[in-house]
């Protein structure tokens, strides 16, 4: 009997085997243009002889077949602009690898440990790689003309020490969301001040029952909502070579948070409170203020069309605009000159507009580039994000202190709930300058 | 109900209260799948509304059982070959190798033993989510990254732990005349081990194979870093693939969950059987 | 514990001896696969974490050389990364939790398991359906158990939540169990010890029915009560499975991450890290490899600890 079964599970085994081995020659290769394929089973013709070149490709998850706005997914996405490449270019070969962005990180540096470091990345902050120098310079991976088109403001972001080494990838700026129907129903107009935002978030709670602002210093992304308001005190993270958190502007911005959530006009738990299943409170109509980015518009689309809302700039100390801007970038970590010539075909390719626009659309981020900004300028969805960019103000990526700065922002910002800002403050800084 | 027979003198209510806290408990341990389940057949933006029922309030939403197999995201059929190829060979192989040193330590004094079970457990310790970086750099060198080997190799050695002392002290507990019987008659050790002891410690065998095919089945953190091929990927790597960073396909990543329960669940009805036959077994002297 | 080689003897029939006293060599054949087993996959990556404790590595990954101490850290030459760990101020607490952690939920599992196990042993019609329900938490993976539960708990559209508005014991806001540190932390046992049950209830149950239904019957004909029973007669019999299955839980309980990350990783702070999650905080949000590694290698010898300790007062290893 046991004997039988174990014959039968051989047996299946061999099976499958046979079924994966016969998929093999496609795996990696990217899907096929029909996003209906079946999994595995896509249709590259491989590498066509010649000076063939390998590159290696790892992304994140930005939004899937469901939560994207045209129903496309970032995974399918970036096979396609891979599969429609590799058809330009049968000597480039690329190997598509999509995971989370929980996970990301931790592949990625696992792969450098093993010396599989990725030709194409999509992330965050590279300072640290760029620390250890491990990544291609900008003008080894694109051409001139590539280059010049992104827009002055997002390269100069991309500088450490003068020299570039990511290519701005994508771009967002938040922005004031609020629920229209119920300030009216409080009667209170968009504020742009801090004592306005308070008043109207007081009035929204108290007439509607609703929180007033949602505030999400949970691990998820404190540093977002840390750094808008410590933005609106004139304050912010620092530059490349400085990480300022422990400063008075901060510790303003900190307690004004803290007023906020004194006054109970917040939801529940700000503290511990992540901020995607906060955002879907505010598309549900359940919030008065929060700050969101344009992924959010599509998602209002998407989930609860007949939501009534409006986008305002950041409430600040004093009224004036000023914002926070993140940018995602690509980056590459290969050596040799063949990849990198692979990788310069590649960026090339995607960063034309016909490529590039319709994927920032898909994707509902604002582009990075001067002549996609101009394709996109029409877009109503847009608009308001992209007139505040200007006031933009980015993350200290290029600082190498960066990365465990951000850490210590997300872990320890919520404590301010409980303990005085000042103490969170510097206990943040604390941790930034161990890092640096 | 021929069992009631043999069973003590248990009265007609005894059994009737033994069904109903019967279902009071299997009510307690399934409640959180049914939430699962129920999770698994809402829209996405049912599972995080406010106003949120416990039945799906705009319709079940069956579709979602059978969309998953073929989004974009993750290669699902390849996911789930790969998770059953791999917990049934780590499995084989633990049990290949666990059985006959749990029955030789068990059964034998010999200088080495105590050190022997102490490097095995020492594997138990060993988190391999801390391990993850010196795993991939292995499987480089063995050029077997990114293969079911690789995780097969490693869901055996990281398993081998509980499997060797769970059988070992199953071994321990078969009186030694049984042994001493067999070899009298001429039985060499192998002989004794598969046709004398083997049929004697099934309830250990069982338990050790759930176990191991367990944990292999659901092993995350290794994955993750050593199979970068998504179609070599297993379902627990395959269920992040729906997270997205502003947005979660929530029942997506439910309804993949609960399906890959069931093959567990079929492994278990199947050798759960084993478990009894240690009843009798055990009785024979 | 003693390793006692047997004194070599002649044939010596109708003796204990006779199965004992085996040389080394006569045991490798029998050993050899798990050995190799352990030393080709186990050896090399401990191997590398402890080395990679000894070093510094920086954010990226890349190793710089020799541990060197912080600039606040004192200088233990190359075991600096080590002192860094020793004198952080979080430690005291992070090993406490870990403590009361690793006990609370393991004697719950236990105490549970035992009367589960026991009742799962009584015939019933039904009774392979029950046991079939018991063994769904360890098939399913404990991060989606834990995300169910952590689901479930929330204050805004989890059901348990609603379950409680429905009984009017709270409003429409709900209650943040995974807000809290103290809830949290009770949620996480919670569902430490219902994913830990199924484990140890079948460990305990296949102990259970390899109880000889005759002992049983021979303590009942002497007139033993249900309770003197169990105590005296199938409690003994279980002592090789219980302490095989409370040896496991000591240690996957104690490396256990995937609960609290889930259960309390909303919450700020350190105040509910175990000295698992504070690993992978230490790795992810300071990006300090060589501490979390200096930390892995602590988690490692207190888990060490932990058994040794074990293992001499409860002694699951039946001497031969």
């Amino acid at each position: 009997m046991m004997k039988k079964t174990w014959r039968t599970s051989a047996l299946a085994i061999g099976a499958i085997d046979a079924m994966a081995l016969s998929s093999c020659s496609f795996s990696g290769s990217g899907g096929s243009g029909s996003s209906s394929a079946a999994p595995g089973g896509s249709s590259s013709s491989g590498a066509a002889g010649g000076e063939a070149v390998s590159l290696t490709m790892l992304v994140p998850t930005y939004s899937d077949t469901k939560t994207s706005v045209d129903g496309v997914g970032t995974k399918a996405r970036w096979e396609k602009v891979v599969a429609d490449f590799q058809a330009k270019n049968p000597n480039v070969k690329i190997t598509l690898q999509v995971e989370s962005w929980d996970n990301l990180e931790t592949v990625l540096k696992t792969k450098i440990q093993g010396n599989q470091a990725p030709d194409i990345y999509n992330g965050g902050a590279i300072s640290g790689f760029v620390a250890d120098d491990l990544l291609a310079k900008a003008e080894e991976i694109t051409s001139p003309e590539t280059l010049s088109n992104f827009q002055d403001s997002f390269n100069t972001n991309e500088k450490v020490g003068g020299t570039q080494y990511g290519l701005p990838l994508l771009a967002s700026a938040r922005a004031l969301f609020y629920n229209k129907a119920l300030l009216k129903e409080a009667g209170v107009e968009v504020p742009k001040t801090w004592d306005e935002l308070l008043t109207a978030a007081k009035a929204v709670k108290e007439k509607t029952g609703n929180p007033g602002y949602g505030m999400p210093l949970g691990s998820e992304e404190a540093q977002a909502e840390a750094m808008i308001w410590s933005l609106g005190a004139g304050g912010g993270f620092g530059n490349e070579s400085e990480i300022t958190v422990d400063t008075p502007q901060n510790l303003e911005a900190f307690d004004e948070m803290k007023k906020f959530i004194d006054a109970g006009v917040t939801q529940s738990n700000p503290g511990s409170t992540q901020r995607t299943p906060m955002m879907s409170g505010f598309v549900q109509g359940k919030m008065g203020f929060v700050y969101a980015l344009p992924p959010t518009v599509a998602q209002i689309k998407k989930e609860n069309p007949s939501l009534e809302y409006g986008i305002a700039q950041p409430a600040t100390k004093d009224g004036s605009a000023v914002t926070l801007g993140v940018a995602d970038r690509l980056a590459s970590f290969s050596k040799d000159q063949a990849k990198k010539d692979g990788v310069k075909k590649f960026m090339d390719y995607f960063f034309s507009d016909e490529v590039y626009v319709p994927f920032i659309k898909g994707e509902s981020f604002l582009p990075t580039t001067k002549t996609g900004a101009t394709a996109m300028s029409s877009d109503e969805t847009l608009k308001p994000f992209l007139e505040l960019l200007p006031s933009a103000k980015f993350y200290p990526t290029t600082n190498p202190a960066w990365a465990a700065t951000d850490g210590a922002l997300k872990s320890l910002t919520g404590q301010i709930e409980k303990s005085p800002s000042a103490d969170v403050l510097k206990q943040i800084q604390a941790k930034a300058d161990a890092a640096s | 109900m021929a069992f009631l027979a043999v069973e003590d003198q248990a009265t007609k209510g005894r059994v009737i209260g033994r069904m109903v806290i019967g279902l009071i408990i299997a009510l307690v341990f399934l409640v959180p799948y049914l939430v699962m389940f129920l999770g698994s057949v809402k829209t996405k933006e049912e599972i995080l509304s406010y106003d949120s029922q416990f039945l799906p309030r705009d319709g079940w939403q069956w579709q979602n059982y059978t969309e998953m197999w073929s989004t974009p995201e993750t290669p699902l059929p390849f996911n789930m070959a790969s998770t059953i190829i791999i917990s049934v060979a780590a499995t084989l192989l633990v049990l290949l190798v666990a059985m006959p040193a749990a029955y030789y330590t068990a059964r034998f004094r010999f200088p080495g033993r105590m050190a022997f079970m102490a490097l095995v457990i020492l594997t138990q310790m060993l988190q391999p989510a801390i391990l993850t970086t010196g795993l991939f750099k292995e499987m480089l060198l063995f050029n077997i990254a990114d293969t079911w080997l690789a995780m097969i190799l490693i869901n055996a050695a990281f398993n081998l732990a509980f499997a060797t002392w769970m059988m070992h002290s199953f071994f321990a507990a078969v009186p030694k005349e049984v042994d001493e019987a067999a070899q009298l008659d001429g039985a060499g050790k192998f002989r004794t081990l598969f046709k004398v002891n083997l049929p004697l410690v099934w309830p250990g065998i069982v338990t050790a194979v759930i176990f191991t095919f367990v944990s292999a089945w659901n092993e995350f953190a290794a994955s993750l870093v050593i199979m970068s091929t998504a179609e070599n990927q297993p379902l627990s790597v395959a269920l992040t693939k729906f997270i997205g960073q502003y947005a979660t396909s929530w029942q997506f990543v439910f309804a993949v969950s609960i399906v890959s329960i069931i093959p567990v669940v079929i492994l278990f009805f199947f050798i759960e059987k084993r478990l009894i036959g240690g009843l009798t077994a055990g009785s024979v002297k | 514990m003693t390793i006692t080689p047997a004194p070599s003897q002649g044939k010596v029939p109708k003796q204990r001896r006779a199965l004992n006293g085996e040389s080394f060599l006569q045991a490798f054949p029998w050993l050899a696969p798990a050995i190799i087993l352990i030393l080709v996959v186990v050896v090399f990556p401990a191997g590398y974490m402890i080395f990679n404790s000894l070093r510094k590595i920086s954010q990226s990954g890349l190793d710089k050389g020799w541990a060197v101490p912080g600039k606040k850290d004192p200088d233990w030459g190359i075991f600096s990364n080590f002192g860094h760990i020793f004198t952080d101020p979080n430690l005291p607490r992070i090993l406490w939790n870990s403590l009361v952690w690793v006990v609370v939920v393991v004697a719950l599992t236990v105490v549970i398991s035992l009367v589960l196990a026991q009742f799962l042993s009584k015939p019933f019609p039904g009774r392979r359906l029950v046991r079939m329900a018991v063994v769904i938490p360890w098939a399913a993976s404990v991060v989606m158990t834990t995300t169910v539960f952590y689901y479930s708990l929330d204050p805004n559209y989890g059901p348990f939540n609603l379950l409680l508005e429905r009984f009017g014991l709270v409003g429409a806001e709900g209650i943040g169990f995974t807000k809290d540190p103290a809830l949290a932390l009770g949620a996480a046992m919670i569902v430490a010890v219902f994913v830990s049950l199924p484990f140890t209830i079948y460990t305990l149950l296949a102990g259970v029915q390899s109880v000889p239904a005759d002992t049983i019957e021979a303590a009942k004909m002497d007139g033993a009560g249900r309770l003197r029973t169990y105590f005296s007669v199938i409690l003994p019999q279980l002592r090789g499975s219980l302490a095989v299955a409370v040896l496991i839980n000591i240690i996957n309980v104690f490396n256990n991450l995937p609960i609290l990350r889930v259960m309390t990783g909303d919450l700020p702070g350190y105040e509910s890290d175990t000295l698992m999650t504070y690993i992978f905080k230490v790795m992810q949000d300071d990006q300090r490899i060589d501490w979390a590694s200096a930390l892995s290698v602590l988690n490692f010898a207190v888990v060490a600890v932990i058994v040794v300790i074990y293992v001499r007062v409860v002694k699951p290893l039946k001497e031969v």
